[in-house]
């Protein structure tokens, strides 16, 4: 009774509850973008992230974060990579060791840094490198004396393709040693820090000059399918035999620069949401407490007649609630092809980056993008709901007070 | 082989030539190999002693900047050597040991000893044209390099001998090669060029004023032109010049620098 009364009251004034609807599908509409946008670029930026060396788990020696000294290193790298790429939700693991040389031609020398692949692990999908090469190829294997150099490094240090480049690093001794590589490839990703100081050696050379065991490097860097797990992921890595004395840390933990960014983007976003919800929230206020006010004389009667004021408060409540659940079918329909159009196309907006993509030392997409996590639509869709639901409170509150006898004799 | 013994002599000539004289490319080999073996060997011989003390200015010119600096230097061995700056005041005191492969650096302003990292090493060395790599490099380059003889008779109306310097194909050298070109009849070098992967020509050491000393004629003026900037150079003139002296090892232990 009190839901079909509700659902015909808000229909008797037709143009105002289609408006109010309006407001509501267009915040649900605001809310799936802000989210979407969010969802996409973060995951975006954290597997990018992930793909620059570390992954989104890292296993690393106990202290190497705060001292990557290339004394500190794992071993037995190759029994605990199998075990963690055994792993549910695991992509991929990969074994390098990451670190600091100096790279010298004749010409110039210039301080960088280095990551030590076996070029048998290594994917587009888990190293950004080889999916942004621009010329030549990664050195073949591990024991090559090949090295992969970022093209704006290649032009500081004034080298092409097979020219030669000695680097310099410190082993595990402590002492000061030098090797030779010949450039085998060139990258850019679009990076300025990585085109223009990072370089990919070769494993078992860089091993051998370190005075490294073949099972020994400074990093397992573990891809997995969902960045969201990274936390969980990295207790279940801990627990793995093998891994009792070293450090594994998240991507937060790895790139801290990234997670600020990242954290203080959300927050960014979270208020500009809470806004928009604070503006269509006094929009439902407005239109619920205009509603009940001009139906003083009819709540009069009604009360005269026996209604209960609780009953009174319930059928504003319901009738918010009708009003609620009208302006989200709005707003699915309006927001359905928006959504479409942005998961699929994006908006391009490249020419208003210039020439570097990077945020937080990861490149970010510079097409607009939207793709929402299953929780973030059930978020909107909840909070919406109850935002409608919140914004009828008062009004039916008022309803529910109204003195019956004062009601009829003003109008 | 050499011995980065007579101090800057031994650092900045001697790691250039003493690196040629090593045995072992006077074996098995062919007899020019054996005499290219023996030339080398007596051209290190001119900076040999197991020790020395050296008295030496040093002037730098850049675009940006001209200084002078004298400074006092001794060595033992080729592992041990130490400069310490004596002009100008500001800069007095400051010393630059190297030890082994290592290079430490004393300021006397803060009292601190810091030993410079393996990034530090292709830093400039006091701001010349020679990095802290140059220092230590020398002990290592016997291995990296195969001399031959690529010229031999009169140029310039003088006497010379010009060995080209090929590195191995595993040594860690940046360079393409390096052409030595010294007086035939005593030996004494006069230029030492540094050629790119492409064979243009890097930087080029010239040695030149003849002069006693330590009991013998020997070029007094090194001069280091890098090829990309001729307007600059690093001169190194060698007022004094002491071999095989007494010299302690104490006081080229890292403690003994906060001392002094």
């Amino acid at each position: 009774m009190l839901n079909s009364l509700a659902w015909r009251n808000i229909w008797r004034r037709k143009r105002r509850t289609l408006i109010t609807a309006f407001s509501i599908g267009f915040g649900l509409m605001l809310s799936v973008t802000f989210t979407g946008s969010g969802d996409y670029t973060y995951t975006h930026m954290i597997d990018m992230g992930a793909s620059m060396g570390m992954g989104h788990v890292t296993v690393e020696p106990v202290g190497y974060q705060l001292k990557p000294t290339l004394d500190k290193r794992l071993s037995h790298t190759e029994s605990l990579q199998q075990r963690i790429v055994a792993m549910d939700g695991v992509a991929d693991a990969v074994v390098r060791i990451t670190g600091q040389a100096l790279f010298a031609t004749a010409h110039k020398s210039v301080g960088g840094g280095f990551i030590a692949v076996d070029p048998a692990f290594e994917t587009p999908e888990n190293n950004i490198i080889l999916r942004s090469m621009v010329k030549g190829t990664l050195f073949s294997d591990a024991d090559s004396r090949g090295i992969v150099i970022g093209e704006k490094l290649a032009q500081k240090l004034h080298v092409a393709i097979g020219k030669k480049i000695v680097y310099t690093t410190t082993d595990v001794d402590g002492e000061i040693v030098s090797n030779i590589a010949r450039v085998s490839g060139l990258f850019a990703t679009g990076i300025a820090m990585v085109d223009g100081n990072m370089a990919l050696l070769a494993m078992a050379s860089v091993q051998k000059m370190l005075n490294y065991e073949r099972d020994e490097a400074t990093l397992i860097a573990v891809v997995i399918k969902d960045q969201r797990n990274a936390a969980s992921m990295r207790e279940r890595i801990k627990m793995l035999s093998g891994a009792q004395n070293v450090a594994v840390l998240t991507w937060k933990q790895a790139q801290p620069d990234l997670a600020g960014v990242i954290a203080f983007d959300k927050a960014g976003n979270y208020i500009s949401q809470f806004l928009v919800g604070l503006l269509i929230a006094a929009g439902i206020l407005n239109t619920m407490l205009m509603s009940v006010l001009e139906r003083k004389r009819e709540f009069g009667v009604m009360m005269a007649v026996g209604m209960a004021p609780g009953m009174l408060f319930r059928l504003v409540m319901v009738e918010s609630f009708w009003l609620a659940i009208v302006g989200l079918l709005l707003g699915i329909m309006m927001t359905a092809p928006w959504y479409y159009y942005l998961y699929h196309t994006g908006i391009d907006l490249s020419s208003s980056f210039g020439t570097d993509f990077s945020y937080g030392g990861v490149l970010i997409d510079p097409v607009f993008k939207a793709r929402l996590f299953k929780e973030s639509v059930m978020a909107i869709l909840f909070g919406v709901f109850t935002l409608a639901l919140v914004a009828g409170l008062y009004p039916a509150w008022r309803a529910g007070r109204l003195p019956p006898v004062e009601s009829l004799k003003t109008l | 082989m050499h011995k980065g013994n007579i101090i800057a002599i031994g650092l900045l000539i001697g790691m250039s030539l003493g690196l040629l004289s090593t045995p072992t490319w006077a074996d098995e080999r062919m007899v020019s190999t054996a005499r290219i073996s023996e030339i080398l060997n007596k051209v290190d011989d001119l900076w040999r002693g197991d020790s020395s003390y050296v008295e030496v200015t040093m002037r730098v010119k850049t675009e940006h900047y001209s200084r002078a600096m004298r400074m006092q230097g001794w060595s033992k061995g080729k592992e041990k050597t130490l400069f310490r700056v004596l002009e100008p005041l500001r800069e007095k005191g400051t010393i630059t040991l190297k030890s082994g492969r290592h290079i430490y650096s004393y300021l006397p302003k803060t009292d601190r000893t810091i030993r410079l990292t393996s990034g530090m090493m292709m830093g400039s060395w006091m701001g010349s044209h020679l990095t802290n790599d140059d220092l230590v490099k020398e002990t290592r380059m016997e291995e990296d390099y195969d001399a031959t003889i690529s010229f031999e008779g009169v140029r310039d109306g003088r006497e010379l001998i010009e060995f080209t310097l090929i590195p191995k194909a595993v040594a860690a050298v940046v360079w393409g090669k390096v052409v030595l070109t010294i007086m035939a009849d005593s030996y004494t070098p006069l230029a030492e060029r540094y050629y790119d992967e492409d064979m243009q020509l890097a930087r080029t050491f010239t040695f030149s004023d003849l002069k006693l000393l330590a009991g013998r004629m020997r070029p007094a003026l090194l001069r280091v032109v890098p090829a990309d900037k001729p307007g600059e150079y690093t001169e190194f003139f060698y007022e004094k010049l002491e071999l095989n002296l007494a010299v302690s090892d104490s006081i080229f232990s890292k403690a003994s620098l906060q001392r002094r």
